[in-house]
This record gives C-alpha cells, structure tokens and sequence, in this order.
C-alpha cells in the first residue's frame, strides 16, 4: 500500500513535470543589470527598484503601524511577533557589542536587517518580473495586455502546445515579422517588458546606498564616540614619522613611516569595504533572481520550489551579514585604540553572567 | 591620464545602472524607514522591554524578600513555642510545688489535730482515773470502818474513826504508795 503510494507521488510529480515544460514555460529571460525604467519625471527616471523599495517602505511602516497603535506590557497578537523579532535581534546586538554600544547601534542595523530581508523575501512573490509596462518592437517576447484603471498593464504570456519553447520571437527568426503580425492579430503586445517591481537589491544602487548608509553611521559612531582627532588618527597617523624627523633617529623614522602606511591602508579598506558591501549584496541577489528566472523557464514546476526555498534562505543571510557586519565595523571604529572601553565591555559581559548564575545558586 | 580613467569609472558606473538620482532616491527611502522605525517600532519596544525587565526583577526581589521574611517568621514562631513550652514548664513546676506544701500542710496539721486530740483524751483519762481513785478511797475507807467495827463489836465513834482513817489515807497517799496500791487493790476486791 505504502509502496502504492509513493510510486503515485512519483508519477504525480513526474505529470507536474511534464505539463509544467509544455504549457507554463515562461519566455526566455531577458536578465539585464540597469534597472527598467517606467516613467521619466523630469530628469529623474523612476525606476521599478525605486518603485519597489517605495513599495517594500510603505509596507513595512504599515505593518508596525498595525502593530504599535498601541504598545502594551503584555503583549498580543502582532505586536508580540513584531516583538519578539526586534527583542530577538536586540539581544543578538547586545550579546555581540555590549549594552551601552548595542543602544546606540540597534536601530540602525536593526533597520538594515529589516529592511533587506524584508525587500528580499518580498522579491520572491510571483508578481515580480513579469507584470509591466510593454513596449512593442520588432521582436521579443509575446504579451497579453489588460487594463487596470488608468494603468495600462501587460503580462507575459504563457507557452502553448503550438509553440514548445515559450512565446519568445527571435530576430533571427526568418519568419520573425510574420509571426509579430499573426499575434497582434491576436490582439496580443510583441516587443520588451518593463515589470512594475523588481528586487531592490538587484539593482546596484540599492545595496551602494545602504553601503553608504553604513559607512556614514560607522564613521559618525567612531567620531562621536573618540573625538575626531583619535579617530583620525587611525587613518592619519603621521605623529611618529614627525617625531622621526625632528629627532632624525632612523629606526623611528621608519617606525612612523609604517604606521602612516598602516593608516593609508586602514583608509583604503574604508573604502574597499564599500565596494565590497555593495556587490555581495547585489551579487547575491541578482544571482538569486536569476537563477529563479532561468528555473522558470527550464522547468517551470516542482524544481524550481528547491530555488525559491533557496533564495529564502540567502535572502535572510544577506540581510544578516550585511547588518552584523555593519555592526562589527562599528564596534572596531568605537573601540579602536581604547583599553577603557574594551574592559567596560569585558566588565559587563562578566556582569551579565554573574547576574545570569545569581538564580542557579539558591538551587544548588 | 586621469580624465580617462575617471570616465572610464563613471562610465562604468552607468553600465551598472548606478545613478546619482536612483541613489539618492535610496538614501531618502532607507532614512525615512530608519526614521519611523526608531520612533514607533525600537524606542517603544525598548521601553517595554526595560519596564518589563525591571518588573521582573522587582518581582524577584520581592519574592527573595517574601522568602526572608516567612524564614523570619517560622524563626519566630519557634521561639515563641519554645517560650512557650519553657513557661507551660515553669508553671507545672510551681503547681507542683503548691500542691507538695499543701499535701504537706495537711499531713501537719492532721498530725497536729491527732497529737491535740491524743493529750486532751490522755489527761481526760487522767482525770477520771483520779476521780475514780478518790472515790474508790472514799468508799474503801467507809468499807474498813464498817469492817473495824464489825471486828471490834463495838460502835465507836463514827467521826473519830473516820478522822482517823483519813489521816492514815492521807499518808500513805502522800507517800506516793497509795496510787500503786489502789489499782492492785481494785480488781482484788
């Protein structure tokens, strides 16, 4: 019976297949880089990202305006998830950096953690990518077209028995312009879709600014926390190679030469870290996306789930380095060069774990 | 040289779709968000969180207090029985202490009552036993007149005689030999 059963799961499985590759296979991907651009305004484009990071914005502020309309000490519903995840994730903070560092940093990394996983995950909902604004041409992809109020919205089309390898008409095609008729007879749209919602991070300006974003606060946070000139120093360390000179010792001179190239190179990898913040988040869910895409196309059912589940997965870690390593290089630019903090944070982790031993002991 | 490679990197930029608009566009969004945030998501949840926190440990400290306080208590109950049962002691000692005098009083006083009791029979009897002789004496003497004059045959004087018996009486009861010969005459006769 049991054995039945799973031979019927396989042939079910193996049916999705079958009828996914013949009937729902997207046309092929069209990946590019830029984000499309919907409406120019001026000289500003308002691109899908744009409109999708609006989107993700106006979501999650309605969602913790749902939830704090009013704050409660005991809890309900959704403001106990929306709750726990910040109480979860503060402690996270706090456990990394300390208590008086961790207030200080929470919201900023809390709202880059927020914000990307969130603009991540959302990314994954199927209306992403393939409802948008058309715009005809002389080859592409088939779309059908529909009226949502005063959007004109068009959708890509399906694949059908006639066609197998989805309803992409090729340049190459010789039979291109005859093909491009027989649809528009149809009364369906051939040329480029411009969706209405892309990921965010997928277009490199995304990432760039929250890059941005957390170099400003690293920076801020090292600066208010040591004064400027401690902390310039860190980059701009050329007391000892003045010394060097005044006092014409060599084996100072030298000393202080290398640490003014140890503070170039600290400035340098400021700046790498920028680079380096933006195209790991990109990179990843750019990559994510099209894997997705392709998946769609190839083999629309049952494989691309694996994927989806996936991209959930790279999604939140993203969003968790991007954040915990905002959150590292802002305890590196506080705690730079100063014993005192060091041991105050070392003093209060000890206190955390004495005050977290105090009820074990009245049971022994 | 460097015009080149500066257009060259802005160029580059462009291919990437990075434009100054777009970024700012992010820059605002990513603010905005971190702005409403803090204010009615982190700053709120924060001070629940500390209020929350504080409650508990109030709640514990008085709990730690409560504790104390019942061990306290139980001490003092303690103590208390224990005064207790020290003055319960105390006070059946003296009971029994009241009640050995009294038991003792009595005894007294009972062998008082008999001791009293005993000498006022005792010099009752003495009493009587000297009455009694001094009657026995009296009759005796009239006894020997009337058997003198019997022996003799002849009245005499009865007043003589028994002034004359007296007398000798009267001796020998002064001798002290008249108590030890009354009782042997007694039965005797």
């Amino acid at each position: 019976m049991r054995g039945h059963r799973r031979w019927l799961i396989i042939v079910g499985v193996l049916v999705l297949v079958v009828v996914g590759f013949v009937f729902l296979r997207g046309p092929t991907p069209d990946i590019r880089i830029k984000p499309e651009t919907l409406y120019s305004v001026g000289m500003v484009n308002i691109t899908n990202t744009l409109v999708t990071s609006w989107v993700v914005v106006a979501l999650m502020i309605t969602l913790v305006f749902l939830a704090s309309r009013r704050w409660e000490l005991v809890p309900r519903g959704v403001q106990n998830v929306l709750e726990f995840i910040i109480e979860s994730f503060y402690n996270l903070v706090v456990g990394i950096v300390g208590e008086k560092n961790g207030r200080r940093f929470f919201p900023v990394v809390a709202t880059m953690f927020f914000f990307i996983v969130f603009a991540n995950w959302f990314s994954l909902f199927p209306i992403f990518n393939v409802i948008g604004l058309g715009e005809e041409a002389e080859e592409g992809v088939v779309m059908q077209k529909v009226d949502i109020g005063p959007l004109p919205v068009t959708y890509v089309g399906l694949s059908s028995l006639s066609q197998m390898k989805g309803r992409t008409i090729d340049a190459e095609d010789p039979e291109a312009a005859q093909k491009v008729e027989e649809e528009k007879e149809k009364g369906n749209v051939v040329g480029e879709i411009r969706p209405f919602l892309r990921g965010i991070n997928t277009d490199l300006n995304m990432p760039l600014g929250l890059a941005i974003m957390s170099a400003i606060f690293v920076e801020f946070w090292g600066i208010s926390t040591l004064g400027l000139s401690t902390y310039g120093s860190k980059f701009f360390n050329f007391g000892g190679l003045l010394q060097g000179m005044r006092k014409l010792s060599v084996g100072q001179i030298f000393r202080g030469g290398v640490d003014a190239f140890v503070g170039f190179l600290e400035l340098a990898s400021e700046t790498v870290r920028l680079v380096s913040f933006t195209f790991r988040l990109f990179g990843n869910m750019f990559a994510g996306e099209v894997v997705i895409l392709m998946f769609t196309f190839l083999i629309p059912l049952v494989f691309t789930l694996p994927f989806y589940g996936l991209e959930l997965f790279v999604g939140l870690i993203q969003a968790f380095i991007f954040a915990l390593l905002t959150l590292v290089f802002g305890m590196m630019a506080v705690s730079h060069g100063s014993h005192p903090d060091a041991e105050e944070v070392e003093a209060e982790t000890h206190h955390t774990q004495t005050t977290e031993d105090r009820p074990v002991n009245p049971e022994q | 040289m460097e015009p080149i490679f500066l257009g060259g990197f802005v160029g580059g930029l462009k291919a990437l779709g990075i434009n100054l608009p777009s970024l700012l566009a992010q820059l605002i969004n990513f603010t905005i968000l971190l702005v409403v945030l803090s204010v009615f998501a982190y700053k709120p949840a924060m001070r629940l969180l500390d209020e929350r926190r504080r409650r508990i440990q109030e709640g514990l400290e008085a709990a730690e207090q409560a504790k104390q306080q019942a061990a306290q208590a139980g001490v003092e109950v303690q103590a208390q029985l224990e005064r207790a049962r020290q003055e319960g002691q105390a006070v059946i000692g003296q009971a029994q202490q009241i009640a050995a005098r009294i038991q003792e009083e009595a005894h007294q006083q009972a062998r008082q009552d008999a001791e009293a009791l005993l000498t006022r029979a005792r010099s009752e009897i003495q009493l009587e036993r000297d009455s009694a002789i001094a009657d026995l004496r009296r009759e005796f003497a009239g006894l020997t007149i009337e058997a003198a004059e019997k022996v003799i045959g002849q009245s005499l004087d009865r007043q003589a005689h028994r002034r004359l018996i007296e007398e000798v009486l009267a001796e020998s009861t002064l001798g002290g030999n008249g108590d030890q010969k009354a009782p042997r005459s007694e039965p005797s006769s």
